[in-house]
């Protein structure tokens, strides 16, 4: 059941594969104007502004390839997670001397009292992408199906 | 061996859970018993028993902030790391705590 649920909670429309980015601050870009296409956010600066926050704090990279960043901030209406397929490795400070073709960013709300149905998937996903497999057929995934079909592992 | 612990991460939402799992995975591939309790943005979940940590050989604390309730722990063997170096190294991890319960013996 509670992969069923996985699934219903990924949104097709935060999932961005084949991405042609250099940087890390390209990629965070992009998925942040897709939060706020999508009515996850209402600023993409203040957004933006949040996952450099975390970013300070420690690194974002959790080796083999992957990246997960993460903001924390007022201005996100809906918690969310985008999956960004890089076309390329790009650089990212990680675990590991990986940089990241993989990048994992959630959003988070202040106020997610709410929300916890949905933090708690958000967990469920977070092991996830402590596995292995998981990770394996991420990396090697070509489409927004692929991606989905990676969290039923 | 039984091996039982806590993590937390400073935002609480990813860092935390990948910890939990990488630890439970190179604990149980070593055929240990292992339970990891996760303090983060939903609460604290996977909670601890006291039967629990009275039968845990050693107690794990992948911890990057302040947890509530580590006085649970007292008497204890107790080995705290970052989330970091328990997402980085786990099996490593799990062989030093075999490690330290096996020179405690």
């Amino acid at each position: 059941m509670q992969e069923k649920s996985l699934e219903n909670f990924l949104d097709k429309k935060t999932i961005i594969v084949d991405l042609k980015v250099n940087t890390k601050e390209e990629v965070i870009k992009v998925i942040a104007e897709r939060f706020y296409e999508e009515g996850y956010i209402d600023s993409i600066k203040e957004f933006i502004g949040a996952v450099y926050e975390r970013e300070k704090e420690g690194v974002t990279g959790i080796g083999n390839h992957v990246a997960i960043p993460h903001g924390k901030s007022n201005t996100v209406k809906r918690n969310g997670v985008a999956i960004a397929i890089l076309d390329h490795e790009i650089e990212w400070d990680s675990l590991d001397d990986t940089g990241a073709k993989v990048v994992v960013l959630f959003d988070i709300g202040e106020n997610s009292e709410g929300a916890k149905e949905h933090l708690k998937m958000l967990s469920v996903f977070a092991r996830k992408l402590g596995k292995k497999e998981v990770i394996d057929y991420l990396l090697k995934a070509k489409s927004i199906d692929d991606v989905i079909n990676a969290f039923k592992k | 061996m039984k091996i039982v612990g806590i993590s937390a991460c400073t935002v609480g939402i990813a860092h935390t859970y990948l910890a939990q799992q990488k630890i439970e995975d190179a604990a149980k591939k070593v055929g240990d018993e292992v339970k990891i309790e996760t303090q983060g943005t939903i609460g604290t979940e996977n909670k601890l028993t006291k039967e629990e940590i009275q039968e845990a050989d050693i107690i794990i604390l992948a911890v990057d902030v302040k947890i509530s309730g580590e006085e649970r722990f007292k008497g204890k063997k107790v080995v705290k790391v970052s989330t970091e170096t328990a997402i980085k190294s786990p099996n490593k991890l799990v062989e030093k705590l075999h490690e330290i319960v096996e020179k405690e013996n």
